[in-house]
C-alpha cells in the first residue's frame, strides 16, 4: 500500500454512487469535448492538411468572379512555379438526387493530376480521362453514395451553367493523401469552355501553382499579384491554407461558438470535479487530521486530496475516451459516407485525445487545489476536536 | 524510579474565544517516567486532553518547555515535529479513527509507510502487531465488520507497529461495553509490563483509572 493506494481505496470504496456520478459527467463532458473538437477538426481539415507547395490565385474581388485563362501561360512562366493548373466551379448537381452536395470542377486533367498528385488514378485511367473530353473522375465516397462505377456515363445538372450534362466515368479515384477530397466529380474544363457561349469562353475559376523546391509560396504569391496589378483583372494569390481559411473565415462565427461550448463543457468539469473532491475532503477531515497525528505532513496530505482528485479526472477521461471511440468511429463513417461534402475526413486525432485526457486529469488536479489546501493547513488538534 | 521520559516545566496554553484569553494550563510542571503507566483524570474542561496534546506533539505551549524522550519538542519546526511524532508516540484515540476503506492490516501499516521499508516487511510487522493484540484472524477485516473492541484493538496495533516508547491514550474506553474494556485495559496493562511501553491515559473511568500505575488529577489547569 502507498499513498496511491489509499487514494485509490477511496474513490472505489467510499461513495460509490458518488464517484461513478462523477465519472459520469466527467466522462461525457470528454465525449462532448472530443465530438465538438472533432467537428471543428473535420471542418479545418482542408487548412491542416493543405499542401505546404502549392498557392491559389483568384480574383481579387471574391472567389466567385472569374479570371481570363491566358493568366495560367503567364504563371507557368514566372520564376519558382514548376506547374501550374486551373479549375472552374460547375455547381454540379446530380438531377436523380438535387439535395446532395458536392464539388464538381472542370479542369485541365493532366495538369491538374500533376499538380493535385493526392489523387490517385491508374495510368491507363488517367490515359482514358485526358484522351476523352467527356470523361470524369469521382471520388470513392461521391461514387458510393450515387451508386456509380467506372464505365457509367451519367448526366448531371447545373445551378450555374444551363443544360443536362453527360459524361462518363474514367476512374473511382483513391485518395493517397489525407488532403484528397473524396467527393469531388472532375471533368474536363474543355467541354464545359465550348459548351457555354462565346462571352463566357476562356475564363477559369482560380489556378493553383504547384511552387519549385527552395521557393517561398509567400513571395512567389506576391510576385504573381504584382503581375497583374496593372491588368483589368486583379489577382489575390495565397499560399493553399490561407485559401481554404478564406473558406473557413465565413464559418468562424459558428467554429468561434463552438470553442466557447467546448469552454463551457470545461468549465462544468470542473465544477463537478470541485464538488465531489470538495464534499469527499470534508467528510474525511478526521481520517486526514488522524494521518498528520501519526506523522504524516501536510504536504502528504495535499498530495493525496490531489493525487485523488486527478486519479478522479483520470478515470472519467479514459471512460470518456471509451466511449468516444466507438462513438466516434461509427458517426464518422456514416458522415465520411453520407455529408462527405462537410465532413469528408471526421476521425478521433489522437492529438485531441491526448488533450481530452490532459484536460481531465489537469482539471480534477485544479479541482482539488482549494480542498486540499484547505485540508493541509488544518490544525491536527482543531481538526480532531470538530469532527470527534 | 527511572528517569523522566516527559518533562514539562513552567507550561501554559491558553487558547483565544471570541478575542477572550481562556487559560488552559497555568504554569504546569510534569515529570512521566520512562516505563509508567499513568492516568489522568479530572472534570471536563480541567485541560486533560490539551496536556496529552501537547506531550504527544499535536499542539504547542503558549509557554514554557517539554522535553520528551530527551527531544525538546516546543522548538521543533513542523516537519521535524510530525517525523518525531511518528518515531516516538502512538496515538490511541477514543472512537478509533480508523479509516473506514481499508482493511485492519492496511489500517495498521499506516504509519509504516512513512519509513523506507520493503511491502513485505511492512506486513509482516502489521501482522507482528495484530497478532500481539490477538486480532491475527481478523487483518483482512475492514473496520465496518468488526466490533467496538476489536476496532480499538487495531488501533492500538496501529500505535505500536512503529514502536514508539510512548503510547497516548485520550479516553481509549469511552466507547466500549464493560467486556471490551476490561480487553482494551488488559492489553494496554501488558504492553506497558511486557514491552515497556510508557503510557498517559485520559480517561473519566475510575475502575480504568485503577489498572494505572500511576493517577494524576487536572483541575483548572492545574495537577492537582
Amino acid at each position: 500500500m502507498s499513498l496511491a493506494g489509499i487514494a485509490a481505496s477511496d474513490l472505489m470504496r467510499r461513495n460509490r454512487l458518488r464517484t461513478a456520478l462523477t465519472l459520469g459527467g466527467v466522462a461525457f463532458g470528454v465525449l462532448a469535448f472530443i465530438l465538438i473538437q472533432t467537428v471543428i477538426s473535420a471542418w479545418e481539415i482542408g487548412v491542416t492538411t493543405a499542401a505546404k507547395d502549392r498557392t491559389v490565385t483568384r480574383h481579387k474581388v471574391t472567389f466567385v468572379m472569374s479570371l481570363p485563362k491566358r493568366y495560367v501561360e503567364e504563371i507557368r512562366r514566372t520564376p519558382g512555379v514548376k506547374q501550374a493548373t486551373w479549375s472552374t466551379w460547375f455547381g454540379g448537381k446530380n438531377p436523380l438526387q438535387e439535395r446532395e452536395f458536392f464539388m464538381a470542377i472542370g479542369v485541365e486533367p493532366e495538369s491538374w493530376l500533376d499538380v493535385y498528385d493526392e489523387v490517385g488514378v491508374a495510368p491507363e485511367e488517367r490515359s482514358a480521362w485526358i484522351a476523352d473530353r467527356q470523361g470524369a473522375l469521382v471520388g470513392d465516397v461521391l461514387a458510393k453514395k450515387f451508386g456509380w462505377k467506372k464505365g457509367d456515363t451519367v448526366k448531371l445538372t447545373s445551378n450555374i451553367f444551363p443544360g443536362e450534362w453527360e459524361y462518363r466515368i474514367h476512374a473511382i479515384y483513391q485518395p493517397l493523401r489525407k488532403s484528397a477530397d473524396r467527393s469531388m466529380f472532375v471533368f474536363d474544363w474543355d467541354y464545359l469552355n465550348q459548351s457555354v457561349p462565346e462571352r463566357q469562353r476562356e475564363q477559369v475559376g482560380w489556378i493553383t501553382s504547384r511552387v519549385k523546391t527552395g521557393t517561398d509560396p509567400a513571395a512567389l504569391s506576391k510576385a504573381l499579384d504584382a503581375k497583374f496589378e496593372e491588368n483589368e483583372v486583379q489577382t489575390l494569390s495565397q499560399d493553399e491554407a490561407s485559401f481554404q481559411r478564406s473558406f473557413l473565415g465565413m464559418m468562424s462565427a459558428i467554429l468561434g461558438a463552438m470553442n466557447v461550448v467546448s469552454l463551457v463543457i470545461l468549465g462544468i468539469m470542473a465544477l463537478i470535479l470541485g464538488n465531489t473532491v470538495a464534499m469527499g475532503v470534508r467528510e474525511r477531515l478526521r481520517e486526514y487530521a488522524v494521518l498528520r497525528a501519526i506523522g504524516f505532513r501536510s504536504s502528504h496530505v495535499t498530495r493525496l486530496v490531489l493525487g485523488e482528485a486527478a486519479a478522479l479526472g483520470a478515470a472519467g477521461g479514459l471512460l470518456g475516451l471509451a466511449i468516444a471511440v466507438p462513438i466516434v468511429g461509427g458517426l464518422g463513417k456514416f458522415l465520411e459516407e453520407n455529408m462527405a461534402a462537410y465532413f469528408s475526413v471526421f476521425r478521433l486525432d489522437p492529438g485531441t485525445a491526448g488533450l481530452a485526457l490532459a484536460i481531465a486529469v489537469g482539471l480534477g488536479a485544479a479541482a482539488g487545489l482549494i480542498p486540499a489546501r484547505g485540508a493541509s493547513r488544518l490544525p491536527v488538534v482543531e481538526a480532531l476536536r470538530r469532527v470527534a | 524510579m527511572s528517569e523522566p521520559i516527559v518533562r514539562l516545566r513552567g507550561v501554559r496554553k491558553t487558547f483565544w474565544r471570541d478575542r477572550e484569553p481562556v487559560p488552559v494550563l497555568d504554569g504546569l510542571d510534569l515529570d512521566v517516567p520512562e516505563g509508567s503507566f499513568e492516568a489522568l483524570m479530572g472534570p471536563s474542561g480541567s485541560g486533560k486532553t490539551t496536556l496529552l496534546n501537547l506531550i504527544a506533539g499535536l499542539d504547542r505551549p503558549t509557554e514554557g518547555s517539554i522535553e520528551v524522550a530527551g527531544q525538546p519538542i516546543h522548538q521543533l519546526p513542523e516537519g521535524a515535529l510530525a517525523r518525531w511524532r511518528s518515531e516516538t508516540i502512538g496515538f490511541v484515540f477514543q472512537s478509533y479513527n480508523l479509516l473506514p476503506v481499508l482493511t485492519a492490516q492496511q489500517n495498521v501499516e499506516l504509519p509504516l509507510l512513512l519509513r523506507r521499508l520493503p511491502r513485505a516487511e511492512r506486513r509482516k510487522r502489521a501482522e507482528t502487531a495484530l497478532r500481539i493484540v490477538g486480532l491475527e484472524d481478523r487483518t483482512q477485516h475492514f473496520p465496518r465488520q468488526l466490533s467496538g473492541g476489536q476496532e480499538q484493538r487495531v488501533t492500538i496495533a496501529r500505535a505500536i507497529v512503529n514502536d514508539p516508547k510512548i503510547l497516548v491514550a485520550d479516553e481509549p474506553t469511552g466507547n466500549l461495553d464493560k467486556g471490551s474494556t476490561k480487553d482494551v485495559l488488559d492489553l494496554l496493562a501488558r504492553l506497558n509490563k511486557e514491552l515497556g511501553k510508557t503510557i498517559l491515559m485520559v480517561t473519566h473511568d475510575p475502575h480504568a483509572a485503577e489498572r494505572a500505575t500511576i493517577i494524576r488529577k487536572l483541575d483548572k489547569g492545574q495537577l492537582a
